[in-house]
């Protein structure tokens, strides 16, 4: 409940932040009575209403039984995975498609109950086989980076 | 007579070698999509929105491909359910209620072939419908002017909070997220940068499909990590494969009850197939009396809800095609999808592209005939799929959602507005808070605003025109009857409550 409380307040700030960023923007020729911030505006009162009545009257979430609640081990693991997730996202270019997946692939198997080598054989060869089928066979780009000099 | 002419023409768009191998392929990816854990139809369409680009598919082969791996999803999402009792998603809660008791008696062979032969009819009698119903309804719909399309947008957004059963007000802070992210980016009316904090990779607005699997890939593979317990021991699937006749016939008037409902409840923007499945189990389990054996592997309890979630996957497509407004969470991706052909479904589409809209429907016919041969054949196949191990799955997930993120502008910037989203998700979900509404108001969000605007750029400012016609002012007394509903339910439960507390 005191979470939701939070959350609501915390979204209603960004309302309100967002409406504040809205207010100026304006058409410099207009030739329709409707301006570019109707729209967002009245999507953020309505959304700041619901949230305010949210904050104030929370309802209690149901957890279904496969889901426990959350400990601190979990919430580590939850970081960690993002934190790899992000690491993935700026090095996707620099490194290489291959090596980056690699780097990351490896530590979340891992993450998720994997064995070292069972991990390293699988992500390592999976991270190929996609390089190959979705850059050469489907014609999708994806960067090389470091391995660029394995294509000359 | 001339939609017969017309359907005649989209199977000769759907029969082509080339369409056929496009739709089988999509069956089978789907079916393994919809299988593995944490993957999902609406996953497996945005994934495939890019690929399908890349691959340069012309726009009615993409289609098809989408719609087959839609359907392909909904199938295979029943096998987790009945050989391992957990549901891969929510509508597929009702099969595991009967299906698995079914598997665990030794039938589990009988009960996927019977659940696919449902599923079948489901969809076959939707497709029906469909091929009815949809040029009526974009004949009317072409009646529609700028107001009257605002006001149907309202209305579905309101249809999902009224539908969404015990958190209506959550599903419609949802909606309202999706329908604010619409307006991020250049306006299109003038010119002004709207949200984007001079971000030059902002300024085209939020990629769909960055949305798509930044809310639900990523947030699903954060999800994951909580579930630490080992995957159970799928049950066997051996002895008789295949259903009988006797027990074809004793589910074929569940089947044509459940079909038609699924089909009418499918067309309900909001409604889908999660509820569909849920009112569909319940009316049977009222109808069988004393006579069902239902939780305990009841067949009537596994066809009620199989043909139910066929027919609401193939009714969905109703209100896409002809109106323009996606009525799921799976018909908002692949209405994303079209606009990135440059396509605006909608009544028009009838007209000026009847290729694509009758080789769909053709192709959906095409598509349920091989979902229901390929089941029976390949079901050791997939139930090997099942065994796969999560350290194993998820970090492919993980570089498979990369790449399909990466494949749309080949920025970096997209992967990490993916992981920024993917974390908003996974918060959003832990609250308790449904995700697909956000998708629908990003789809509608563009769309609403425009004839909002041109609506009242008609009347000159004047609100007056948003009520003047008719059709407008119908909508609004449904709209305002959707939004009492909720409010009337849960009024009659506190009272309930109150009573049984009087009771004790």
């Amino acid at each position: 409940m005191v979470i939701q409380r939070i959350f609501a307040v915390v979204l209603l700030l960004v309302c309100i932040g967002l409406a504040m960023m809205a207010w100026p923007y304006q058409a410099p020729f207009s030739y329709e009575p409707v301006g570019p911030r109707a729209f967002p505006l009245l999507m953020l009162a309505l959304m700041a209403i619901s949230l305010l009545y949210m904050a104030i009257r929370p309802t209690p979430i149901v957890h279904s039984e496969e889901e426990p609640a959350l400990d601190r081990p979990t919430l580590i693991k939850i970081g960690i995975c993002t934190l790899l997730l992000l690491v993935f996202a700026g090095l996707f270019e620099p490194l290489g498609f291959v090596l980056s997946s690699i780097l990351i692939g490896i530590p979340m198997a891992r993450l998720y109950g994997g064995r070292w080598l069972p991990s390293v054989v699988i992500i390592t060869f999976m991270s190929i086989a996609l390089y190959v089928l979705f850059d050469k066979v489907m014609d999708v780009p994806l960067p090389l980076g470091l391995l660029d000099v394995l294509e000359n | 007579m001339d939609t017969l002419g017309y359907l005649g023409q989209g199977f000769g768009v759907a029969l082509t070698p080339y369409n056929l191998i496009t739709a089988l392929s999509g069956t089978l990816i789907g079916t393994v999509v919809g299988l593995l854990p944490g993957l999902g139809p609406i996953n497996g369409v945005a994934l495939l929105i890019p690929i399908a680009f890349a691959l340069g598919l012309p726009p009615e082969s993409a289609l098809i491909l989408l719609a087959a791996v839609y359907l392909g999803c909904e199938y295979g999402g029943r096998i987790s359910s009945i050989l391992l009792n957990i549901p891969g998603e929510a509508s597929t809660v009702m099969t595991a209620l009967d299906g698995y008791p079914m598997a665990r008696q030794g039938m589990a062979g009988v009960a996927l072939s019977l659940s696919a032969w449902s599923s079948f009819i489901g969809a076959f009698i939707a497709t029906c419908g469909m091929v009815m119903f949809a040029p009526l309804l974009a004949k009317w719909a072409i009646a529609f002017g700028p107001a009257e399309y605002f006001v149907l947008m309202v209305f579905a957004i309101v249809c999902l909070g009224g539908m969404a059963g015990d958190r209506p007000l959550k599903t419609f802070v949802a909606a309202l997220i999706g329908l604010f992210l619409s307006s991020i980016g250049i306006d299109a009316n003038s010119g002004v940068y709207r949200f984007t904090g001079d971000n030059i990779h902002l300024a085209d607005g939020i990629q769909f499909v960055v949305l798509v699997l930044g809310l639900f890939s990523i947030s699903e593979i954060l999800l994951l990590l909580e579930k630490t317990h080992r995957g159970q021991e799928a049950v066997k699937a051996t002895g008789r494969m295949m259903f009988n006749f006797k027990e074809a016939s004793s589910v074929f008037w569940v089947n044509i009850r459940c079909g038609l409902m699924g089909f009418i409840m499918g067309v309900l923007p909001g409604a889908g197939a999660t509820l569909a499945s849920a009112v569909t189990y319940m009316s049977e389990k009222r109808i069988a009396g004393a006579s069902g054996k239902f939780g305990q592997g009841d067949m009537r309890g596994l066809a009620a809800p199989e043909t139910a979630i066929g027919a609401t996957a193939c009714g969905a497509l109703v209100p896409m095609l002809t109106l323009g407004v996606p009525g799921s969470g799976t018909t908002a991706v692949m209405i994303g999808a079209l606009s990135l052909y440059n396509i605006t479904p909608g009544p028009l589409l009838f007209q000026q592209q009847p290729d694509i809209v009758w080789g769909l429907i053709a192709s959906l016919f095409v598509a349920n005939i091989m979902l229901v041969i390929l089941n029976i054949p390949m079901i050791r196949i997939f139930t090997r799929i099942l065994s796969v191990p999560n350290w194993a799955l998820v970090p492919v997930i993980a570089i498979i959602t990369g790449i399909g993120v990466y494949a749309v502008h080949a920025t970096t910037f997209d992967l990490f507005l993916m992981v920024g989203i993917g974390i908003f998700g996974y918060i959003l979900r832990k609250l308790d808070f449904p995700l697909s509404p956000i998708l629908l108001g990003f789809i509608l969000g563009g769309l609403m605003e425009q004839n909002l605007r041109r609506a009242l750029s008609i009347s000159n400012g004047g609100l007056e025109i948003l009520w003047s016609s008719p059709i407008t002012l119908g909508m609004w007394v449904v709209t305002a009857f959707m939004l009492v509903f909720p409010l009337i339910r849960i009024w009659r439960k506190r009272s309930r409550q109150r009573r049984a507390l009087a009771d004790v």
